[in-house]
């Protein structure tokens, strides 16, 4: 035998494991299953925003033949669920939002449940409305929930130094104020849901969940039953964005359906119903303050942020959790004071979305920076590097930055991109005549990138077993959905256990199987759950080279194992295959399979009531450049290049690595230039693909990525959470591209033709009236 | 009562004889009627293009489709690619780009590309971004999916 | 004409699939049936709570040979009626004889629904932005419409400009059969332009499209006429523009002014994806570079 060299996985480029079958059809999706006896489930939603429920006829409906239950709010228990404990699963007494479930049908199929839904005749009387958070918080505004007053909904405060001195001593100081909007994920597969009981109560759920294990403590409530008796099972989904983090009342209800048929039922959107029903981002009005000295050095920011809370509390209300940390951490602030609260109102409600919160925050600090760098007459990179934190810093909020390559960052943003030189070039192009107009322009973040505590842990679990033929099962709590966990976990086992990728499976999709995890988010999944399965595989490794080392009389760490066999580490000579290694340790006097677990929980605290903890276990940064052209005419722009530079502690899989950046980067591109949900009067007015646009192939820009590593030491490999920080960052590097391009600021995103044109157009009509 | 139109075609090389409702889509007709659910719903409306299918060797959005238009015809579905020989090149190009993250927007995506390759073959850049305009991913930025059709067909800048 | 009872339902209660024109055109003679042609815009619009109920019968004209190809006879070009997008798109004669049909073509939807939907389903559809109706307005085309009428096929030409007499409605009688589009192939001095609203390059409903054709001569220009798509109740004909222009030479006064008129030939209105303002200030950019011959975006 020849020996055999030590090699190494990481830092390859992995195919997804699930990939061939995705690519052949052979996938079923949830939104394609059928089960044995299965009815169909549809919701009536209420269609107004506010109103109350006079009477509600469903007898034609419960007549037709071949429905099987209908429900209203008076069937089923008052029971309350979700982040605010607000919401229902069927409304009674009056609805509240356009998407309020009013009642709910299960039949033989979905067109059967429609002619059903059209026979339920409601009668409302429609209430006052109220859309704007400044408008419902007033006094005398219409109340949306009569324990709520004042329509407030959550509130939080942070406070560090003192602001008030630190203005006084600032030399510069602008003030902004930012509207973000309300955008939706957009999942190819739209919402759906499976739900069965048995005949003890129990219930098996077949869901799109991005959060199994607590999405059982938090679904029990709506149904009044216990936590325990539900089982979800994961069927692959058509992407999920952070838009499964919560329970939403369509699974709920399904729920009740399959309770009064006695069968299994399926609940699945249309995609009308999926862009008025399924979560948005939470849209916010940030009024920001921004103060620095003539130097350079950031002095202090005041925020002050609104939140339309919409007619339900998610977890959309809930981002000013990172907002305040991007508040208080991007770039190096010493004095910060913010004040966050959402406000009920009668519109529909957010949910979470990738960059959770930083995408609306960093829109405002990125361009503030941008602002600021103009206003001091500095470039923008000297301006950033001045305040960009070194390793070892600790933010206001607690945050300490092991590890930190902010500066390398940008400085190799700058460079690669010719910035500082071009962003002077188009500054002083922009009023040459001619109609297209070119700019440049920078942005940059920090976000979690270690998992982030915010329940109480922020584990995951993870067991291994190895069989007779050394094919090694990992069973993960952590949800694939489509992000590329599976390919990342495979290397690392494989890495450990010196046997093919190919011969690892993963199990990660029943809550009865798999141990617990706090859910697929917060950039977590690559650090937690490649760190619990390093863990696991190491336990595994040790105990197959200690009965290795029994057997080929050697220190267990004189052997490893390579390519499916027990090697001496110095010069790779075999020893054993690794399978035959197995069925010795199994068939021996003292029998022993190798079955291990391990709970990986990551050294990061909760935050304190003042807010004030470290909240992950490592923090990473990006830096992006667009480059844009304006056609000042028509306001169209076109991203001629995007270039990303990320700090990713360490490469695992690059060609994973590099298809989350690239699809974050565009969904973030798409929240800048053309997606926004048009709410009118609580009404969704673009309920298509038609209308709400999301990004298609031909706008895609060339786009440049490079990765920095840190070598995260609390890291897999020394890898950091990746996921989130490419949808954070793009928007505002448009933003301040296009400010370079034609001078003009956009501090209410996205920047569509029209509007684009429109300000265009306003500044030339008062530029030739002065004249 | 809605009329009923018997219909007979290929569908991945198989003949197929059966009833269907006159107002039914071709998309309905495989994913409920024949339980091939390779291709997707996920808008109904021709604007995402994840129901892509073949069909004489033209792609188009089945969900628009009226399944008795397909009477006589030869149908390719996301299934039908793969082959005794083990995945099409396309298929096979996917996968190894890292093209394929949900995937549900997949097999229509594959279809296009494979039109594309068909009745194209070498393009341009933009001719690739422009033959897929029809199709939408929420997850992978669609480069990688360039990537994989370049792999195929090449493509010049 | 008589007026004919029809029946609207949520489905079709008879199926059709004639294969010759004579056959078709029997089948619809009651009028109550609906045309299936591409079915792009078709099957959505009956969808239930659609805009649209079948009527009796849906009667599929697809396999009707006589309905396809691209011909010229006597300097007249014919389009058929089922001839696809793409068909248009790449068509030899088109591309040579008017090139503003496979440009416009080429910005219609998507790759797919380009090889499904038809030049007669897109005129017959009467959206106020349907793509190919606004530069075959500015060829001057006529439709040709077909109907059974005493034992025999009767058919009438209607010029495209008198076709359309609101949002989704016709001239077309409920008998009657779009069977081909013809115009006269242009002058070899005749300039013709086209642009859509982007920032997509298609699959887009335009939020102003716009074309222009006119006779260059020395930069004088004559027979001027210019379309412009979701701007009205109809795609329309900038009236008040064309006759201003008539006769004119190209300078910068000259553009503003018919970029003005033309804006206000137009009655757009503000919807979900558009306001007026803008579609009346895009009329006016696009008309001045379709003037100035400037229509790469």
């Amino acid at each position: 035998m020849e020996p055999i060299a030590k090699k190494s996985l990481i830092g390859q480029r992995v195919p997804k494991p699930d990939a061939p079958d995705k690519a052949t059809g052979r996938t079923t999706y949830i939104n394609d299953m059928v089960l044995p006896k299965m009815l169909y489930g549809k919701i009536l939603h209420a269609g107004r925003p506010h109103a109350l429920i006079k009477n509600i006829d469903v007898s034609a409906a419960k007549a037709l033949p071949g429905v099987y239950a209908v429900l209203t709010a008076a069937d089923v228990p008052e029971m309350f669920f979700g982040v605010g404990r607000d919401n229902r699963p069927l409304k009674g007494g009056k609805v509240r939002c356009v998407r309020d479930e009013v009642a709910a049908v299960a039949a033989e199929s979905e067109e059967l449940c429609d002619e059903a839904l059209r026979l339920i005749k409601v009668d409302y009387e429609d209430l006052p409305a109220v859309f704007d958070p400044a408008e419902g918080a007033k006094e005398g505004a219409p109340l949306i929930h009569d324990n709520k007053p004042g329509n407030r909904s959550l509130a939080y405060q942070f406070k560090h130094g003192d602001v008030a001195a630190a203005e006084a001593s600032s030399d510069v100081v602008i003030d902004s104020v930012f509207n973000v909007h309300y955008v939706t994920h957009c999942c190819m597969g739209t919402s759906c849901v499976i739900a069965d009981f048995d005949c003890d109560g129990k219930l098996t759920i077949y869901s799109q969940t991005q959060y199994p294990y607590n999405f059982k403590m938090d679904l029990a409530p709506a149904l009044g039953i216990h936590p325990g008796d539900i089982r979800v099972i994961q069927p692959p989904v058509g992407g999920a964005f952070g838009s499964k983090l919560d329970v939403y009342p369509f699974e709920p209800v399904c729920a009740l359906l399959a309770q009064a048929a006695r069968r299994p039922v399926k609940l699945t959107f249309s995609r009308e119903e999926e862009f008025i029903n399924a979560p948005t981002r939470q849209p916010v009005r940030i009024h920001m303050r921004t103060g620095a000295k003539k130097d350079g050095t950031l002095t202090f920011r005041k925020v002050d942020c609104l939140l339309n809370n919409g007619a339900y509390t998610s977890w959309g209300p809930t981002v000013p959790f990172v907002m305040m940390r991007t508040f208080s951490s991007h770039f190096r602030v010493p004095n910060v004071d913010i004040d966050c609260r959402a406000i009920y109102t009668n519109n529909p409600y957010a949910g979470s979305f990738r960059g959770y919160g930083n995408v609306q925050a960093t829109y405002a600090t990125s361009i503030h920076a941008d602002m600021m760098a103009e206003k001091l007459g500095m470039e923008l990179l000297t301006f950033s590097l001045k305040n960009a934190q070194k390793s070892g810093e600790v933010t206001p909020q607690g945050a300490r930055l092991n590890e930190c390559v902010f500066a390398e960052c940008l400085q190799k943003a700058a460079d690669v991109t010719d910035f500082t030189a071009k962003h002077a070039r188009y500054a002083a192009e922009r009023n040459k005549p001619g109609r297209i107009k070119r700019g440049i322009g920078m942005a940059s973040s920090i976000h979690n990138a270690g998992g982030a505590k915010i329940h109480k842990s922020d584990g995951c679990g993870t067991m291994i077993k190895l069989d007779d033929y050394a094919r090694a099962t990992v069973i993960t709590g952590a949800s694939e959905i489509g992000q590329g966990i599976d390919a990342v976990i495979c290397q690392v086992v494989a890495e450990e256990l010196g046997i093919p990728m190919s011969d690892i499976t993963i199990v990660n999709n029943d809550s009865a199987i798999a141990p617990w995890d706090v859910g697929v988010h917060a950039s977590r999944t690559t650090f937690i759950a490649g760190n619990a399965a390093q863990r696991a595989a190491r336990k595994a490794r040790e105990q197959m080279l200690n009965a290795a080392s029994k057997r080929a009389n050697m220190p267990a760490d004189a052997l490893d194992l390579r390519e499916g066999w027990v090697v001496h580490d110095s010069d790779g000579t075999p020893v054993l295959k690794i399978d035959k290694l197995l069925r010795e340790m199994h068939f021996s006097r003292e029998p022993e399979l190798v079955m291990v677990s391990e709970y990986y929980e990551p050294p990061s605290e909760p935050e304190n009531k003042e807010h004030v903890g470290d909240m992950s276990a490592a923090y990473s940064h990006a830096v992006h450049v667009a480059e844009v052209e304006v056609d000042t005419e028509t306001g169209e722009i076109r991203i001629v290049k995007f270039t990303s530079v990320q700090d990713v502690g360490r490469v695992i899989n690059e060609m994973g690595l590099e298809a989350q950046l690239e699809g974050g980067i565009v969904m973030g591109i798409g929240y800048a230039l053309s997606e926004e949900l048009k709410i009118v009067n609580g009404q969704v007015r673009n309920p298509s693909f038609r209308d709400y646009k999301v990004l298609t192939a031909p706008e895609v820009p060339p786009m440049e990525l490079h990765f920095i590593e840190s070598h995260s030491s609390t890291g897999p490999m020394g890898a950091k959470g990746i996921a989130e920080l490419p949808t954070i960052v793009p928007a505002p590097a448009i933003a301040n591209a296009v400010y370079n391009a034609i001078g003009i600021r956009f501090f209410d995103p996205p920047m569509t033709p029209e509007k684009v044109a429109r300000a265009i157009w306003e500044r030339d009509s008062k530029l030739a009236a002065a004249e | 009562m809605t009329a009923k139109v018997d219909i007979s075609f290929t569908l991945n090389g198989h003949l197929k004889k059966v009833s269907v409702p006159a107002d039914m889509s071709a998309l309905t007709m495989l994913r409920d009627m024949l339980g091939m659910t390779g291709t997707k719903l996920a808008c109904g409306e021709g604007e995402c293009g994840a129901c892509t299918i073949m069909v004489d060797g033209v792609s188009l959005n089945s969900c628009l489709m009226y399944a008795a238009e397909c009477d006589g015809r030869t149908v390719l579905t996301i299934e039908g690619l793969r082959t005794a020989a083990g995945l099409d090149p396309m298929q096979k190009a996917f996968v190894e780009k890292g093209a394929i993250q949900c995937g549900y927007c997949m097999p229509g995506m594959i279809m296009q590309a494979k039109y594309l390759a068909d009745t194209k073959g070498k393009m341009t850049h933009e001719e690739l971004q422009r033959g897929l305009e029809g199709n939408v991913c929420r997850c992978t930025g669609y480069k990688k999916v360039f990537d994989a059709v370049a792999a195929v067909v090449g493509v010049t800048e | 004409m008589v007026s004919q009872a029809t029946t609207e339902s949520q489905t079709p209660q008879e199926y059709a699939a004639p294969s010759t024109i004579e056959e078709a055109l029997r089948s619809i003679a009651d009028g109550d049936a609906t045309i299936l042609a591409g079915g792009t815009d078709l099957m959505l619009q009956t969808k239930p709570g659609g805009r649209l109920p079948y009527r009796r019968k849906l009667v599929n004209i697809r396999r009707i040979a006589g309905l396809r190809g691209v011909g010229e006879k006597d300097g007249r070009i014919s389009i058929g009626a089922l001839v696809t997008i793409t068909d248009i798109a790449n068509n030899e004669l088109l591309k040579t004889a008017a090139p503003v049909l496979p440009q416009t073509a080429d910005c219609f939807a998507s790759g797919q629904i380009r090889n499904m939907g038809t030049v007669g389903g897109n005129i017959c559809n009467a959206s106020p932005a349907g793509d190919m109706i606004v530069p075959l307005l500015v060829l001057d085309a006529e439709v040709e419409l077909s109907a059974w009428a005493k034992g025999a096929v009767a058919t009438r030409l209607v010029p495209l400009s008198k076709f359309f007499t609101g949002p989704g409605r016709t001239v077309k009688q409920p008998n009657e059969l779009l069977t081909r589009i013809v115009f006269a192939r242009p002058d070899k001095k005749y300039s013709v332009g086209y642009i859509k609203s982007g920032p997509r390059p298609a699959l887009e409903i335009s939020t102003v499209s716009a074309a222009l054709s006119a006779i260059r001569d020395n930069d004088k220009l004559s027979s001027v006429r210019i379309a412009l798509g979701a701007v009205g109740p109809t795609v329309l004909r900038a009236v008040k523009a064309e006759a201003y222009l008539e006769g004119k030479t190209v300078n910068a006064q000259v553009v503003a002014e018919t970029a003005r008129l033309a804006a206000e030939d137009a009655s757009p209105i503000d919807d979900v994806r558009a306001t007026a303002w803008y579609r009346r200030h895009l009329i006016q950019v696009y008309v001045k570079r379709l003037l100035e011959n400037d229509s790469q975006g």
